[in-house]
């Protein structure tokens, strides 16, 4: 199964019961993900800080009174959706969730929505990468073959061998469409990677 | 077969027609007639219509050394569509695109085709000034002692690869990335023009790696023996 389509999804409660249950029902769907159980809200910025998180589930309870450390989080991750879960204590929708389902909710109706969240972010148009989805890595070789370095080079200084560039670059082509050094300059200032003035004529 | 039934079926035959310096205007001949008429093997006209059918020669050598003669010269015929119909058809599209629109990645297109064009300028260059002559040489003797041995294949589907390449480049460009408003005839016209360049050029490798190099390794062989 292709790595990156992998869902990494964080579940922020403290109940083990309730843990148990969400993972019971997303281990047990079509959906291919990766589970992390957290206890606090700390737990949650040290394992985004050291993972990448597509969805989090949360008691949005949790929320009260720490509502900008919640927003800060939102806007260092733009690309997290967050879930909540009603237990029916609230009166009002959260602001800080896409989307809430409840304890009564079924098993289908969770994942459907959890799958239409990820969808929705993924559909997201991001300023520098645009829908071919470079990565950060990916953006890194790319500048420096539009600045004219060689293979070995750019290796070199990424501190990666020559074998991962390649790699890299294959993916690039493949992801663009664009193989040759000029078509990527073209390319790398159209997407806004790098300056014009940059590049002299 | 009606020459005229077999273009309605695909328009393109009639670049093919062009290379055979063939005049269009073929009325009722068949394929067979016309053939006679131009005095071209009728193997070697359908080898190459099916080439631009897009159905392939498997297995039809061996072509006779008055084919291979005409081949040559529909290669050169080729050679002068690109240098003098395609490509001052493409680079006016991109000059009038760069004039409307004078951002740099505009320039930076127009650079990188004449980049692309000059690398294909060279391959046709050699082609022309070292390539057929070998081969017209080595058609004409019965045996001759020959020190260059055929431009291998493989280094001959190697070049043809990296200039297709970068044409491919040329149009995702156009399609992809480059932001131009307006203009979307000129536009328009130069993306179905690479596109046509790129399908005549496609089948004049295809017609030099599946017909000229293997006949040429042929007659070598034959000749060294």
């Amino acid at each position: 199964m292709n790595k990156s389509a992998q869902l990494h999804i964080a579940i922020l409660e403290s109940s083990k019961i309730i843990c148990e249950g969400i993972q019971a029902i997303l281990y047990q769907s079509d959906m291919d993900c990766r589970v992390y159980r957290l206890d606090t809200l700390d737990d949650l910025i040290g394992l985004l800080e050291a993972n990448p998180v597509d969805i989090l589930i949360a008691n949005p309870v949790q929320f009260v009174n720490r509502e900008k450390e919640i927003q800060k989080i939102r806007k260092n991750y733009p690309s997290l959706a967050v879930a909540g879960i009603d237990f029916g204590m609230m009166h009002k929708p959260s602001t800080l969730t896409d989307i809430t389902f409840t304890l009564y909710d079924s098993t289908e109706h969770i994942v459907h929505l959890l799958l239409k969240l990820d969808k929705k972010s993924q559909s997201q148009p991001n300023e520098k990468e645009g829908e071919e989805n470079l990565t950060k890595r990916e953006i890194e070789v790319l500048t420096g073959l539009v600045n004219g370095m060689l293979n070995k080079e750019i290796a070199d200084a990424l501190n990666i061998s020559i074998h991962t560039v390649v790699r890299h670059r294959k993916n690039i082509a493949m992801k663009t469409g664009i193989r040759s050094q000029s078509g990527l300059t073209i390319y790398a200032i159209s997407k806004k990677i790098i300056s014009i003035e940059d590049i002299d004529i | 077969m009606k020459m005229a039934d077999l273009i309605d079926g695909n328009p393109y035959l009639l670049l093919m027609l062009q290379h055979f310096n063939i005049d269009f205007r073929v009325s009722d001949r068949t394929v067979l007639q016309l053939c006679n008429q131009y005095d071209i093997g009728e193997q070697l006209f359908i080898s190459i219509a099916n080439l631009y059918n897009g159905s392939g020669i498997r297995g039809e050598r061996p072509f006779t050394r008055k084919d291979m003669l005409q081949v040559i010269d529909f290669l050169k015929s080729s050679h002068n569509y690109y240098r003098f119909d395609k490509y001052p058809q493409i680079s006016t599209c991109i000059r009038q695109l760069q004039e409307n629109h004078p951002e740099k990645e505009l320039k930076l297109l127009e650079k990188f085709f004449n980049e692309y064009f000059t690398e294909v300028r060279e391959h046709l260059d050699y082609e022309d000034e070292v390539a057929f002559p070998y081969f017209i040489t080595l058609l004409g003797n019965d045996k001759q002692n020959n020190d260059r041995e055929i431009y291998s294949s493989r280094e001959y589907s190697d070049h043809h690869t990296d200039i297709e390449l970068k044409l491919k480049d040329l149009k995702n460009l156009l399609l992809k990335y480059i932001k131009i408003d307006n203009d979307l005839d000129l536009r328009r016209k130069l993306f179905m023009s690479l596109y046509e360049l790129e399908f005549d050029l496609y089948i004049h490798s295809l017609i030099e790696e599946t017909i000229l190099i293997p006949s040429g390794i042929d007659i070598e062989r034959e000749q060294n023996e």
